[in-house]
């Protein structure tokens, strides 16, 4: 039997170089621009892969002002709290009702709602261009905050309906036998309940607000209200002419950073939220 | 379900049971139906006019929109393109994030990373990913150049995303970097549903290795593999920032994709009814194709075998 162990060990040992492989394709361009951030502009000429002689914090600060990083950074804070602060008491209230007042036209409406997860997002770009406009709600982080909560509604009202059918009836009807009303058997029962549900939702929406840039591209001109996403953009633009490489991987690294910690402390829930929406939407 | 009906429910109550539905609904369902429904309806009407933003002059030209598409050289150079990313950069990913699903599932030390770190490229900003892979091809210090020098290639390295002939394919690579993870879950998730036992058997009937992948594991995980040709279906067909933000669609529309176009027409050149109605034919493209995908993957092919 002995060949074969060794056909069986040299297979595992090949199945682990790929493996192996395939880590430092996914982890090192990651690590490459974190320590890209850390060089001075001569640096990163000379040698892509060498480490800095003394890292460079500098190239951090100046990002922040001087390029703009910092209030780009603000602004996607802005709007990505803004819209969690409305799209989770909304996104609950309608998922509860499709959970658990079915009415005529219900499943209807909530196929509107999920309907919304299948068309490509471009299909409403000019519509939305000019709606905002109309509105008076162009190029402001208002008008950007809407139209984020309304397209994370399909995504949200699908995950809370779920969460909301597992929670026990026996709940709420003794909670409205003590007296509550629906309304405060909502929000004093149910609602504290579905936090482990608010919370997956929340992060997972966060990331993709963050994140998000061709709604942003097409949302927004000035350069005060720009998120993140289009300020690193634009830096990556400019830095053509001034070469300032190391404040522009220090934007990177401002854009992914707290979403990889983010991502890396919730990383299970995440993962099996993602699964859900993916294989049951 | 405590609904209509009850004979001991006073009026009131069963009123009060209908404003409560319709507050609790209303806030959701206005936003949705302003910001999303209403632009979807506007988008077709859109596409049958003739306008360049301004109210004054916009006539309608019935299907005169779509007739100008049909004709486009450049749409279906894009098409053509967003084909090239479907059927190379979809085969390319399914069948890595497959063979990475198969090769991790299980509990090696090597499939415990991999599980912390497959999805970091799904999670960072795709601004992120773009303006890192430009860094990577970059002609002057790019860690492709600077790779292939210190193995002594240095004089094949050259500018792949400015070079017609490889700024899809360079494109493509990162398109696969990008997407592998999520398939990478979808896989994963689906073998994790096929009991242990099912394994085992076939390995008691001397099924090793491949046989045992394609008698057993690709048929049950079929159900996942349906659902992901749907997804990289849409992905494919609508990718943007990845495209725009590495060549803008250059060198010379070798990588222009419809989104991309779209953009361009819409936007740069004002040209808002033709980009709309560039908009309708994507979303006419992505249902037609993720349906028949459905339709073609209705009926497992391996089952009729058994």
């Amino acid at each position: 039997m002995r060949p074969h162990r060794w056909k069986r060990l040299l297979r595992d040992g090949l199945v682990m170089a790929a493996l192996a492989a395939f880590a430092l394709t996914v982890v090192l361009p990651l690590v490459w621009v974190f320590v890209t951030s850390l060089k001075s502009s001569p640096e990163v000429f000379r040698s892509p892969w060498s480490l800095p002689a003394s890292p460079r914090w500098d190239n951090y600060a100046r990002a922040w002002r001087e390029a703009g990083i910092g209030q780009c950074a603000l602004n996607s804070l802005l709007v990505t709290l803004g819209t969690l602060a409305i799209l989770l008491p909304i996104g609950s209230m309608a998922a509860y009702i499709f959970a658990r007042y079915p009415f005529r036209g219900s499943r209807t409406l909530f196929g509107a709602f999920l309907g919304g997860m299948t068309f490509p997002l471009f299909l409403t770009i000019v519509p939305l261009f000019f709606l905002l406009q109309a509105l008076g709600l162009f190029d402001s982080l208002e008008g950007l905050t809407l139209v984020y909560v309304a397209y994370s509604l399909p995504f949200t009202v699908f995950v809370m309906t779920g969460f909301f059918q597992t929670l026990p009836q026996e709940l709420v009807e003794s909670a409205m036998i003590d007296g509550c009303g629906h309304i405060m058997a909502f929000w004093k029962v149910m609602l504290p309940l579905a936090r482990p549900g608010l919370l997956v939702v929340g992060i997972f929406n966060a990331i993709g607000l963050w994140n998000e840039y061709p709604l942003a591209l097409v949302l927004v001109v000035s350069d005060e209200i720009r998120t993140l996403p289009l300020g690193v953009a634009n830096l990556m633009m400019t830095e053509h002419y001034q070469s300032d490489w190391g404040a522009l991987f220090a934007g990177l690294v401002i854009v992914m950073g707290p979403v990889l910690a983010v991502y890396w402390a919730f990383r299970d829930r995440i993962h099996d939220t993602m699964v859900a929406g993916a294989l049951k939407g | 379900m405590p609904s209509s009906g009850g004979t001991r429910r006073s009026r009131t109550t069963d009123r009060g049971r209908a404003w409560f539905v319709a507050g609790f609904l209303a806030p959701a369902t206005l936003l949705y139906a302003v910001f999303v429904v209403l632009p979807v309806c506007q988008a077709f009407q859109i596409s049958l006019y003739r306008w360049r933003g301004i109210s004054e002059q916009k006539t309608f030209v019935g299907l005169a929109n779509f007739q100008r598409l049909a004709g486009d050289e450049v749409f279906r150079q894009a098409l053509g393109h967003n084909l090239a990313f479907l059927l190379v950069g979809g085969a390319v990913t399914l069948g890595l994030a497959m063979a990475v699903a198969h090769a991790i599932h299980g509990n090696g030390r090597w499939a415990r990373v991999i599980r912390g770190v497959y999805l970091f490229p799904q999670i960072i900003s795709m601004v992120v990913v773009a303006v890192l892979w430009m860094f990577v091809y970059n002609p002057s210090f790019g860690i492709l150049k600077a790779s292939m020098q210190s193995l002594g290639l240095g004089r094949f390295a050259m500018d792949w995303l400015g070079t017609p002939g490889t700024a899809l394919p360079a494109v493509l690579v990162t398109f696969v970097w990008h997407a592998v993870g999520f398939h990478i879950m979808l896989f994963s998730a689906g073998l994790r549903t096929i009991p242990a036992e099912v394994q085992e058997a076939a390995t008691l009937d001397g099924a090793d290795g491949m046989l045992r992948f394609r008698q057993v594991t690709l048929p049950m995980l079929f159900p996942v593999l349906r659902v992901a040709i749907v997804y990289m279906v849409i992905g494919a067909l609508n990718v943007f920032a990845l495209v725009y933000l590495m060549t803008v669609g250059g060198p010379d529309r070798r990588t222009e994709v419809m989104l991309t176009y779209l953009y361009e027409q819409a936007f740069k050149h004002s040209d808002f009814g033709y980009g709309t109605a560039l908009a309708v034919a994507n979303f006419a493209v992505v249902m037609a194709l993720s349906g028949l995908a459905m339709l073609l993957l209705r009926r497992d092919p391996t089952e009729a075998r058994a």
